[in-house]
């Protein structure tokens, strides 16, 4: 009797166990499928270009005229903001019609960034010469208040490229007795003098004379150290009435 | 070798040729002269290595000109032509580099909540002709934690500050530690409006703008030093970029000197 129950528990029960079998290799075969589904996923993820707002809101200033209009704000990935802008022959504009310079500015996260990465790169420039690396108030003369960052030499085919690490999107100039204020385009008012445009000057009023063959040049201020005005006339400008920065 | 294999694979069938059992005692000769040339192919190039490091002068077994084998001299560089802080480390260092290294003290700001506040700030110059920037390095310890300082260098070191350009920023760790390197120029910085330039005096002696050759750490926002600090009362102050004016907090750190110490 109890045999016989057996048999048709085990009778009964077979198309039931076959069916989970069935389910089971169903689901077996399925699922190496997923993982690959899911990189399919994740790779149109990654390819498709992440939201930069500090980006999208610097190209905006852009269109508004807010900043130059030479200014390339880069599609970069959140939260670094990378902006672009040329130079321009100023001073040497005559013996060196075809110089130009390419300043890149990096800046990582807005928040807990310690610096801006500033570099600078020139072609077509004065050989071998010693240029001066200036934060301004104004592109073109009088200048105004000005920061001095670095310095670039061209090698001998009139190329050089030089890297700074310091504060430049948020620069300002300020005499602590009297700070005042001024409007900065992105951020609005803020302390001191904006500092919102870059140029290049000789670091040698000789060498500029020399160069430029013009003994008639006079010194400038645009250099550190001893003596004063013994720097020369602006090279390279960003030329812009706008900020670029 | 594809006798040598098939005759390995095959021993027990006796189907190997006769010329594969002459050619097994030439190749065993052929691998054993390859394995004795690549020894004393090692070998060599171990002894020329040798000679090179071991040589008492900088000669090498090639006859060209090798490595140092003793340390180059040291000299403590001319640094300023004005008067310095005493404060002001010249290292003796190799020629043609510069570094000097001072101190920055806890301000009146943060002296009695951490007094044990300490920093060290180290400008190095490359060579001193053709640098294009100076390397200024700012450590900090037993600061404030978690908080973010603004590093400005300022015509004076005390009240009220004068000029000033600012530099980078410090942010310290949980255990109140930090440190900040900045590529720039820091020995000759000066302010200067050139619709109005003047001249000042600097290490290297007159020189055209307001000479910025101090060192401070302000608090980059009022609220966290009036947080840190517990007085709701203290006032902004002009020492960060961006809106709006007057949010960054007090003078955290200084150098504390009358003298120039860059």
């Amino acid at each position: 009797m109890s045999l016989l129950h057996t048999l048709r528990r085990v009778i009964l029960s077979g198309p039931l166990l076959l069916a989970l079998l069935f389910v089971a290799s169903l689901q077996a075969s399925a699922a190496p499928a997923s993982p690959a589904r899911m990189a399919v996923q994740h790779v149109a993820s990654t390819n498709t270009v992440p939201f930069n707002p500090e980006a999208e809101q610097l190209r905006q200033m852009v269109r508004a005229g807010k900043l130059a209009p030479t200014v390339h704000v880069l599609s970069s990935l959140p939260p670094t903001t990378i902006i672009q802008f040329p130079l321009v022959p100023s001073g040497i504009k005559a013996a060196f019609p075809n110089a130009t310079g390419l300043v890149t500015i990096v800046r990582g996260n807005r928040d807990n960034s310690v610096f801006d990465t500033v570099t600078v790169d020139v072609q077509h420039m004065p050989p071998n010469i010693t240029f001066t690396i200036f934060l301004i108030e104004l592109a073109n003369k009088p200048f105004g208040n000005v920061e001095y960052m670095a310095d670039l030499t061209t090698r001998g085919d009139g190329s050089g490229e030089t890297v700074f690490e310091a504060i430049t999107l948020v620069a300002f100039a300020m005499d602590a007795r009297n700070p005042g204020t001024s409007q900065d385009n992105r951020e609005g008012a803020t302390s001191g003098i904006n500092l919102e445009h870059l140029g290049m000057w000789f670091s040698s009023l000789q060498d500029a004379q020399k160069v430029l063959n013009n003994d008639t040049l006079t010194g400038t201020i645009f250099d550190g150290g001893n003596p004063p005005l013994h720097a020369g006339p602006q090279a390279m400008t960003d030329g812009q009435t706008a900020p670029v920065f | 070798m594809q006798q040598l294999l098939s005759h390995s694979a095959d021993t027990g069938t006796h189907t190997t040729s006769y010329h594969s059992y002459h050619a097994q005692p030439i190749l065993a000769l052929l691998v054993i002269l390859l394995l004795g040339l690549l020894l004393s192919a090692c070998d060599s190039g171990n002894t020329n290595n040798t000679t090179g490091n071991t040589g008492a002068t900088t000669t090498t077994a090639g006859g060209q000109q090798g490595f140092p084998t003793t340390k180059p001299a040291l000299r403590t560089p001319d640094f300023s032509s004005e008067q310095i802080a005493p404060t002001v480390k010249v290292l003796a260092s190799v020629a043609p580099t510069l570094i000097v290294q001072f101190p920055l003290v806890p301000a009146s700001s943060i002296k009695s909540a951490f007094p044990n506040a300490t920093a060290t700030v180290t400008v190095m110059q490359g060579n001193p002709e053709i640098s294009v920037f100076d390397t200024v390095f700012v450590t900090v310890q037993h600061m404030p934690p978690n908080v973010k300082f603004t590093v400005f260098f300022t015509e004076l070191s005390a009240k009220p500050f004068g000029h000033a350009e600012y530099v980078g920023d410090v942010i310290t760790r949980g255990d109140g530690t930090g440190d900040s390197v900045f590529h720039l120029i820091a020995f000759v910085a000066f302010a200067a409006d050139n619709r109005t330039p003047t001249t000042s005096a600097d290490q290297s002696g007159t020189a055209s703008g307001i000479q910025l050759e101090h060192v401070g750490m302000w608090f980059d926002g009022v609220k966290s030093a009036r947080q840190v600090l517990n007085n709701p009362s203290i006032a902004g102050t002009p020492f960060d970029g961006g809106n709006p004016p007057l949010h960054a907090g007090p003078q955290a750190m200084t150098d504390g000197q009358t003298l120039p110490v860059i």
